[in-house]
């Protein structure tokens, strides 16, 4: 398709501020007046507050807040699902903490060294209950008890065996899909406990207003979402809060949900009535959120000639102390799998279990790159058992163009319409010479390469035709200038992949505008209308949307007024971006002269009093399409320390049209960045004497890629599809740019050594001693083989 | 105990009243209200606070305040000059070498530092130079493109 700005290489519109250090993060806000806070938290794993006793700071004129001051109101942080799927058992402070770190009280003073100094004048007296660490043990009888009872759609509901939610699926005849499979592979996996670590921690700034309300500044992915919690929380009208906008020193899930320093800083704001910012380091951060952690067992049949049959899976998953989103989590882990290949018969059983650890919360992917790591083994362990081609086995089975596709979990249901799958494969095998790519385990010697490969998907979005347990909606606000530029705004945030940028094209497109005359004004909850949430990579595809839908109305307005001043018929005029003039151009095709700048137009519509050209659209996705990618991976083990170097990896994706290519590339290369971090680094320890993360939220000794961990050629190409429910044909990409990596790394490991890793991350530690089971075997094997002949 | 100290802060004089036990990070952040140093992890290991201390990259979080008294402090507000970007700026712009843009201020620093020692870096010196800068956005390899870009402009507006 012909696109004027779409699909170009342009500069990002938030660049300069950014390179000059301009760009304004919550961090950066401070107001006149205000207080600063501190959280006390509880240094026990499982606890309840015998005593507190808050008189020492408070004469010291400390303002402060415990569990007594808070609302006795349970709620969940994350407000993305309907009601009857959001499971509500948070407390904004408490009296029973049930992780290291759970804030129990807060205090405001005038520096954050006062604020600190009152906290420790706070005297609390501990009651320390058992805890729980491992999930299966916490699942099981007579274990102490993290939660009693907690609240579903309003009804309060009994916790038992500390299981926080369950899902269970089946579709088709599983018995019978298994009698007619040749080989039947079962495999248990288990995947790490992420730190998000996006470099800004969480920050809240809350001012109270004269009239009872409140202007929040905070940390977020979605500042609507925010505001309708406070509003929940502190039963103030939701009219009265306003929450700004700010740009996001990175989220990768972990700003979804109302992050608790906005809560707490309200506490204290509406208490001291002065404003107040509350300010996480980054070992509070750590101990605020983490992803979580999943026990798979798998059962997966396949006829001889490579055909699957069906599937049982059981997702048994470690949540932490609370619930963000576990119950839609388990519904997407079923998706995930389902909709990665085609099964005829499926059973699903999702148990998700309280533990004393930090709240789990979405990590880009949200499950999926666990999920898709732990089926991409089994698809290779499969293909060689059969001694097909691991890629053809794939094509053979994969959920394309015209199938049903449920990515984002049972209740969100759709058709494929665009699939790129079979060329991102057969391109990507031939840039990486699949065909010859070593033998696996045949490498003897210190060095040993390996070459892997990976598909996946993510959804764009969470949108369906009907509704679901999902709230999937954006909205936007577009009003043309006198001077020929438009201004849009909307509640969507920019995690930082540029997906305003892309919104600006989109519009620039539709209207036929220079993309410089779009400007991205600054917003709040007061002046724009609803958008969700910037999370399931639908920011490109459902925000997108939303700007294209608001465009073409604004367009049609363009046209109406420009047809009475060039005496032509509205639909007859056309309108084309005229870079030397700097604005967009309305005119009729062939008769030279009957021609309006749109700065004109926009003009000469005050002064005829003729009104402001703008609309207003909000926008319900009515699918939420996959994007696809696939890795290629090559590493280089070193058998002697156990370290594994990326030497080449090429990705390719399907992401249907194609908005900002350089954007495009720099998300999968980040998305291979962070596989390659949760492949091989990282994971949150615990300490089954503190209860702490042994790490205790320094980052000294949670490591992640640098610069000089990144392989030499990260080679990235785009299949295009058209996807013709997206904007000019757009899907998402912010989460498929990442899920299969670690599938592809884990494949690749095993392709140099031989080696299969059931459990992440493949740390040097496991690799050198599977390594050593795997000599001492072939010792014996030498050995028995050796008397054998000679005895 | 108040200290009185004087530095150069881009290029401008700055005189000062601080404390014993106060970071160089709170001191610009805090007082100074120059908000584009970032505050990261604290313990010098994300490089989000980094600064040009007489030159060189240093976490601003890991120095105190009182001991830069004397001494020559450059901050991402220092690098454009007479209303003009730096080369790195506009190579950084240029490459997409940032997305949430977190790191930025710091990431840019270190590479001033680099080219103002080694004009004409290897990929390699470039990762080594980076190694203390984490990005968790992972925009490593679009951040080297600009560092070379970079080099490349400062050689030709030299010439």
């Amino acid at each position: 398709m012909n696109f004027h700005v779409i699909g170009k290489k342009t500069v990002r519109k938030d660049a300069l501020a950014k390179v000059t250090g301009a760009e304004k993060y919550a961090s950066d806000i401070y107001l006149p007046n205000m207080l600063h806070a501190r959280v006390l938290k509880s240094p026990y794993a499982h606890a309840r507050v015998k005593r507190i006793d808050t008189s020492k700071p408070e004469e010291m004129g400390a303002v402060v807040v415990t569990f007594k001051d808070v609302p006795d109101r349970l709620f969940c942080p994350r407000l993305v699902s309907t009601p009857e799927a959001t499971y509500k058992d948070w407390r904004v402070l408490t009296d029973k903490p049930a992780f290291v770190g759970e804030p129990i009280a807060a205090v405001a003073a005038e520096t954050e060294e006062e604020a600190q100094k009152a906290l420790e004048m706070i005297e609390v007296e501990y009651e320390v209950l058992e805890p729980v660490f491992d999930p299966l043990e916490s699942m099981s009888e007579g274990k102490p008890k993290i939660h009693e009872k907690i609240i579903l759609n309003d009804r309060e509901i009994k916790v038992e065996n500390n299981i926080a939610c369950r899902l269970e699926l089946q579709e088709g005849d599983l018995d019978e899909a298994f009698r007619r499979s040749d080989i039947i592979i079962e495999r248990e996996f288990k995947t790490s406990r992420g730190y998000h670590n996006q470099l800004e921690p969480k920050v809240a700034v809350v001012k109270p207003e004269a009239d009872g309300g409140l202007t929040i500044w905070c940390t977020t992915q979605t500042i609507h979402n925010t505001r309708l919690l406070i509003s929940e929380i502190f039963n103030i009208p939701v009219s009265k809060i306003n929450v700004k906008k700010l740009a996001l020193g990175g989220g990768f899930g972990s700003s979804i949900q109302t992050n608790i320093v906005v809560p707490i800083a309200v506490a204290l704001a509406l208490k001291a009535r002065r404003p107040v910012r509350l300010a996480y380091t980054k070992e509070e951060d750590m101990h605020e959120h983490s992803s979580y952690q999943m026990i798979f067992r798998f059962k997966i049949g396949v006829t001889k000639d490579g055909k699957l049959t069906g599937g049982y899976m059981e997702n048994i998953m470690d949540i932490g102390a609370h619930q963000v989103q576990a119950y839609p989590l388990l519904g997407t882990c079923a998706g995930w799998w389902v909709s990665l290949y085609k099964l005829q018969a499926v059973k699903y059983v999702g148990v998700a279990v309280y533990t004393n650890k930090i709240p789990s919360c979405a990590y880009r992917g949200y499950g999926n790159p666990q999920v898709t790591w732990a089926v991409e083994t089994i698809m290779d362990e499969l293909a060689e058992m059969l001694g097909i081609d691991p890629i053809e086995f794939r094509l053979m089975n994969y959920v394309g163009e015209g199938d049903l596709f449920w990515g984002q979990g049972p209740t969100v249901k759709s058709i494929i319409k665009s699939c790129g799958v079979e060329e991102i494969l057969r391109r990507g095998a031939e840039i990486i010479d699949w065909k010859n790519r070593p033998r696996p385990g045949e490498q003897k010697g210190r060095f040993r390469r390996g070459v892997g490969m990976a598909r996946g998907y993510h959804t764009s979005s969470a949108g369906a035709p009907v509704p679901s347990q999902v709230v999937d909606y954006s909205g936007a606000i577009l009003k043309v200038n006198e001077d020929g530029t438009v201004d849009y705004i909307t509640a969507l945030i920019d995690q930082g992949g540029g997906t305003l940028e892309a919104h600006a094209k989109i519009i620039a497109e539709e209207l036929g505008l220079p993309l410089k005359n779009v400007n991205i004004v600054s917003a709040d909850t007061q002046t724009t209308i609803y958008d969700v949430c910037t999370h399931a990579s639908r920011g490109v595809y459902a925000g997108g949307g939303a700007a294209l839908n608001t465009a073409r109305k604004v367009k049609e307005k363009i046209l109406e007024l420009a047809s009475k001043v060039l005496n032509a018929y509205p639909h007859t005029l056309k309108i084309r971006p005229d870079e030397e003039r700097g604005q967009a151009v309305i005119y009729v095709e062939g008769i030279p002269g009957k021609e309006i700048t749109l700065g004109e137009l926009a003009s000469l519509a005050r002064v005829k009093n003729w009104g402001t050209i703008a609309a207003i659209e909000s926008y319900r996705p009515p699918a939420c399409p996959p994007h696809f990618t696939g890795y290629f991976v090559e590493v280089l083990v070193d058998t002697e320390t156990g370290i594994v170097k990326p030497l080449k990896v090429v990705i390719g994706a399907d992401v249907g049209t194609v908005i900002n290519p350089d954007l495009a590339e720099g998300q999968l290369h980040g998305g291979f960045v962070m596989g390659w971090s949760r492949a091989i680094l990282e994971d949150l320890k615990y300490s089954k004497e503190t209860g702490d993360v042994e790490c205790r939220g320094f980052i000294l000794d949670y490591k992640m890629p640098t610069a000089k961990d990144i392989p030499e050629e990260i080679k990235t190409f785009f299949v295009e599809t058209y996807e013709p429910t997206g904007p000019f044909g757009a899907k998402g990409l912010g989460e498929g740019a990442q899920n299969p990596a670690i599938a592809a790394i884990a494949n690749a490991i095993y392709n140099a050594t031989g080696i299969r890793f059931y459990e992440l991350p493949i740390t040097p530690e496991k690799l050198l001693e599977k390594l050593r089971e795997k000599e001492e075997k072939q010792k014996k094997h030498e050995i028995v083989q050796h008397l054998t002949k000679n005895g | 105990m108040l200290i009185r100290i004087k530095f150069v802060l881009n290029d401008k004089l700055v005189e000062v009243e601080t404390e014993p036990n106060v970071t160089l990070l709170d001191l610009l952040r805090e007082e100074l209200r120059i908000t584009s140093v970032k505050r990261g992890c604290e313990v010098g290991e994300c490089g989000a606070c980094t600064v040009l201390l007489d030159g060189k990259p240093v976490n601003s979080c890991l120095i105190l305040a009182p001991t830069i008294d004397g001494r020559n402090i450059v901050t991402v507000e220092g690098l454009a000059r007479d209303g003009k970007l730096h080369p790195l700026q506009e190579a950084f712009i240029e490459e997409f070498a940032l997305q949430c843009g977190y790191c930025t201020p710091g990431v840019l620093l270190t590479a001033k530092a680099l080219l103002d020692i080694n004009p004409k870096p290897t990929i390699q010196e470039i990762k080594e130079a980076l190694s203390g800068n984490l990005c968790r956005c992972g925009a490593y390899q679009q951040i080297i493109n600009a560092i070379l870009k970079a080099s490349q402009k400062i050689q030709n507006n030299n010439r």
